[in-house]
């Protein structure tokens, strides 16, 4: 133990004002009585147990003096050397990730991982401060820069781990800043180590890692695809040994979950071994494989994310395309060349009773419009833009628009156009001396695009833009799919999805239960609770219709998997050791000692009370 | 005026009582153990004012024209002797006009016994006890007349000075007195009560009355003091809290139960006073209870 204001000490000179006062206090009040000889009697009689009689007048002083001496060791400061890991500005970066799930300690590692950090905080000296960053697929600083314990302890409890990769070039930015103004920063990196090897930036200050976790043996199904009906699945095998799982493969529908295909694998150590299955009948199925311990009882592994994935069957839907049109041969050849697209073809007005996704008027306006997305190209007057006279464009300007990417309108010659006025539900995508070329926009719920001029009257279909800006415009107009998620997506990633027109309402559905709605304004929506493990249902509610589509969400991530404890990080070119305990840190006894003064203090109160109160009882 | 009227009236309806019968020197109202040869009458003696009318011989006022009281043989007078202890231990409460005041109250005690022993036509003698002395003595003298002067003579009195009842008590008895009932009335702050208790003894048949007041037997005191006794004015340091309150207490009951114990070895009637009794209670019942009045 040692002072840290030794000087301190001197407030014991107030003793001797005390015991001044008391003295002075103790000179006697003077009291008239008729006669001392009783008195002088019972004095008499206690003159047997005199010590304790004194030390009993004198306990108020003996309790006043306590008290002193507790509080001027309280102004002393008294501390005591404890071990502790870290102190000073502590930086600690807590791993959240995936790996982290792994029971080999149990009841898993971030539990340990929490345990250790709140050791960290319960030694903690008094003069340092913590800052806790939760590092998970966005890292996030739970509290910074603190020193109450009980706040930290209220953030440590809060923090929770998510079966995300770890960003930890985005954790160390954040460590960094944090430890931008501290003289001498201890960053604590509580983790099994799965950071990567490359690219990490420096870090400040020191840096010590405690190591998380014991187990070696992880395997994972490191991918499963479905594709043009042939389902793909791969089985990784981490570990430093040769082990046998079970890969089973079931799809699951609305009413079952069906077995189909079950086979037992030898991996060994550092190996993958995949499989593939032909002949999958694409009926929207969700296929889910697992690996499971021979022995069925026990689990394959300590990680248990990564022993199930989910793969679904999702053709990307063809859209049919009606062309209304009295022949146009380079529309004909534009919707037989895009992918994704089946061409219809109408020759006159009358269309068919038939419907489709998106109907292509070429110089024609039917009496009726049809239900679905519209583009017209070169149209007559109609009432929905007005009609207007044909002139030569002579100035035409691509207007920035996400419909224009990659489109070169620098060479194209229109010779003659429609000029139109444009509706307010309308944008402009080219214009032609201030009055709108091409143009398209969503209105009553139906998306409608317009082109001002016949292809024959320019050089557009000879030109690179043709496709490219009919493949936008249909692409626009009827979205191949609501959302991209040709592949699985990774935990915590981004989806946008693309309500197809009129939907009202888009729930997603976690393989928890929990359900996201969002009410269906935008063209696009992002979604990004996808921390979960497992498949989505997204459902897209419309006046008329009710459509789901699935995406799943799988671990996939070689990092993760690997669940091996590393014995020591490296970051840059510095090779950091499990830290050691040697580190010692001051933890001061003065808030004990004071309240031990107030305790004594109480104490002191009640004894005189005690006097005066029984006094006061008899006489009244 | 130390009894109002109707106490007064009350008194004199009471007797002092003597256990032991002593030998009268003149006729009076009490049974003598001396056997008389004539049956009843004895003696005449003057009338002096407040004698009892109803022993008025008639018949001789009637011849004379001069009143005599008769004398009937049997009957003697008994002599009374009323001490008080006048020290300043007797002053207490300190302030006189409290109803408490210890000394005021022994004085209506004395004058109620004194009013009751002229009536009874013993011979009273009143003495005044203060530093080891009779500092002031009233009587003998007999029958009611004397009275107003008894009073005048008790409310002059000033507490004052030391009691040393030992010493006091020798003074009074080196003077030559009949033998009968002595009263005394004291708070007994004395360092070896028995020594007088023995001397009263053997001088007498004695009562003892015990005057303390209620803050005595229970001081309202606390904290550091130094106690001022206001007889002796030595000083006392003592540091009061709860214990030694009780221990005064008890301290306190085991003097009077310790008096009494002597008092009743001594063959003496004790009866402790305390002065939130009224006295005039303490008077007509009390002292009747305690054989002291019939």
């Amino acid at each position: 133990m040692q002072l840290l204001v030794p000087g301190g000490l001197a407030l014991l000179l107030l003793a001797v004002p005390i015991l001044l006062l008391y003295m002075l206090k103790l000179r006697r009040k003077p009291a008239q009585v008729s006669s001392i000889l009783l008195w002088q009697q019972i004095l008499r009689d206690r003159q047997a147990n005199t010590p304790w009689q004194k030390l009993k007048r004198n306990l108020l002083l003996f309790l006043q003096l306590f008290i002193l001496a507790a509080l001027t060791m309280a102004f002393a400061r008294p501390a005591v050397l404890t071990p502790a890991v870290a102190s000073g500005a502590v930086i600690v970066l807590l791993d959240g990730s995936a790996s982290m799930h792994a029971t080999d300690v149990a009841p898993n590692r971030f539990e340990a991982a929490r345990r250790a950090v709140g050791t960290l905080i319960e030694n903690l000296p008094d003069d340092s401060r913590l800052t806790l960053i939760l590092v998970r697929n966005t890292p996030q600083t739970l509290i910074a820069a603190e020193n109450d314990k009980a706040l930290l302890r209220q953030a440590l409890a809060s923090a929770r781990p998510t079966p995300t990769s770890a960003d930890w070039q985005a954790a160390f930015a954040l460590a960094t800043a944090a430890a931008r103004n501290a003289s001498e920063p201890v960053i604590v990196i509580v983790s099994d180590g799965g950071l990567p090897t490359t690219g990490l930036p420096a870090l400040p200050g020191e840096v010590r890692y405690v190591p998380v976790g014991v187990a070696q043996d992880n395997l994972a199904i490191s991918a499963l695809a479905l594709r043009g009906g042939q389902l793909f699945a791969e089985v990784s095998n981490y570990s430093s040994t040769s082990h046998t799982v079970l890969l089973s493969i079931s799809e699951i529908t609305a009413q079952e979950t069906a077995l189909r295909y079950a086979r037992q694998l030898e991996i060994p150590p550092g190996e993958q071994r995949n499989i593939t299955l032909e002949n999958i009948i694409s009926n929207g199925g969700i296929y889910q494989a697992q690996i499971t311990s021979p022995q069925a009882t026990t689990p394959p592994d300590a990680l248990q994310l990564d022993d199930t994935a989910f793969a679904i069957d999702r053709e990307t839907a063809t859209r049919r395309v009606l062309l209304v049109s009295k022949g146009n041969l380079y529309l004909e050849q534009l919707l037989a060349a895009l992918p994704g697209i089946r061409p219809f073809r109408a020759l006159s007005d009358e269309l068919p009773a038939e419907r489709f996704d998106l109907y292509l008027f070429d110089g024609l306006y039917p009496p009726q419009l049809p239900p679905g997305a519209l583009l017209f190209v070169n149209p007559p007057p109609n009432p929905l833009f007005a009609p207007g006279s044909p002139f030569q464009p002579a100035e035409m300007r691509l207007r920035e628009h996400p419909l224009t990417r990659y489109v070169d309108w620098s060479n194209v010659h229109i010779l003659q156009a429609n000029a139109a006025t444009l509706p307010n539900w309308a944008e402009t995508l080219i214009e032609a001396d201030g009055r709108p070329l091409v143009f398209a926009g969503e209105t009553e719920g139906r998306r409608i695009a317009a082109v001002m001029f016949d292809l024959r009257q320019s050089d557009l279909p000879l030109q690179v833009a043709y496709p490219i800006l009919f493949s936008n415009l249909i692409d626009y107009l009827v979205p191949p799919t609501a959302f991209d998620a040709s592949q699985s997506l990774h935990p915590g990633e981004s989806l946008t999805l693309v309500p197809p027109p009129g939907t009202q309402q888009v729930t997603v559905a976690a393989p928890s239960g929990k359900l996201h709605t969002f009410l269906s304004s935008d063209a696009s929506l992002t979604f990004t609770a996808t921390e979960e493990i497992g498949y989505y249902a997204i459902n897209f509610l419309s006046n008329e219709s009710n459509r789901v589509e699935y995406f799943a969400v799988n671990l996939f991530d070689p990092d993760e998997s690997d669940i091996r404890p590393r014995s020591s990080l490296q970051i840059g070119q510095k090779v950091i050791p499990p830290a050691a305990t040697e580190r010692t840190g001051l933890r001061e006894l003065w808030p004990w000692l004071v309240g031990l003064a107030l305790l004594v203090l109480l104490l002191e109160w009640m004894v005189y009370h005690r006097r005066e109160y029984s006094v006061f009882r008899k006489r009244y | 005026m130390l009894l109002d009227e109707t106490t007064l009236r009350k008194l004199h309806r009471l007797t002092l009582i003597a256990r032991r019968i002593r030998s009268g020197a003149i006729k009076g109202e009490r049974r003598s153990s001396k056997r008389g040869s004539s049956i009843e009458f004895a003696d005449y003696r003057d009338y002096t004012p407040g004698d009892d009318l109803r022993r008025l011989d008639w018949n001789i006022y009637a011849r004379l024209e001069r009143p005599f009281i008769k004398l009937l043989e049997e009957e003697e007078d008994l002599a009374v002797h009323l001490l008080l202890d006048a020290s300043k231990s007797m002053d207490w409460p300190p302030e006189a006009e409290n109803t408490l005041h210890k000394f005021r109250y022994a004085l209506r005690l004395a004058a109620g016994l004194g009013a009751v022993a002229l009536a009874s036509g013993d011979s009273l003698t009143v003495g005044i006890l203060q530093n080891g002395r009779v500092t002031a003595e009233f009587g003998p003298t007999r029958g009611q007349i004397a009275l107003p002067r008894l009073f005048a003579f008790l409310e002059n009195l000033q507490p004052d000075g030391e009691t040393r009842l030992r010493e006091a008590l020798q003074a009074y008895a080196l003077t030559p007195r009949r033998p009968g009932l002595f009263i005394l009335i004291s708070d007994l702050f004395e360092t070896t009560p028995d020594h007088f208790l023995r001397l009263l003894r053997r001088q007498q048949e004695a009562v003892l009355l015990h005057v303390l007041s209620p803050d005595e037997l229970d001081p309202p005191l606390t904290g550091d003091l130094q106690l001022l006794d206001i007889e002796t004015g030595q000083t006392q340091d003592v540091s009061l809290d709860g214990g030694l309150r009780s221990l005064y207490r008890k301290r306190a009951a085991a003097w009077l139960e310790s008096l009494q114990a002597e008092c009743r070895k001594q063959g003496m009637r004790y009866l402790s006073v305390v002065t939130n009794r009224p006295w005039d209670e303490m008077l007509l019942l009390e002292m009747r209870k305690a054989n002291v009045v019939k």
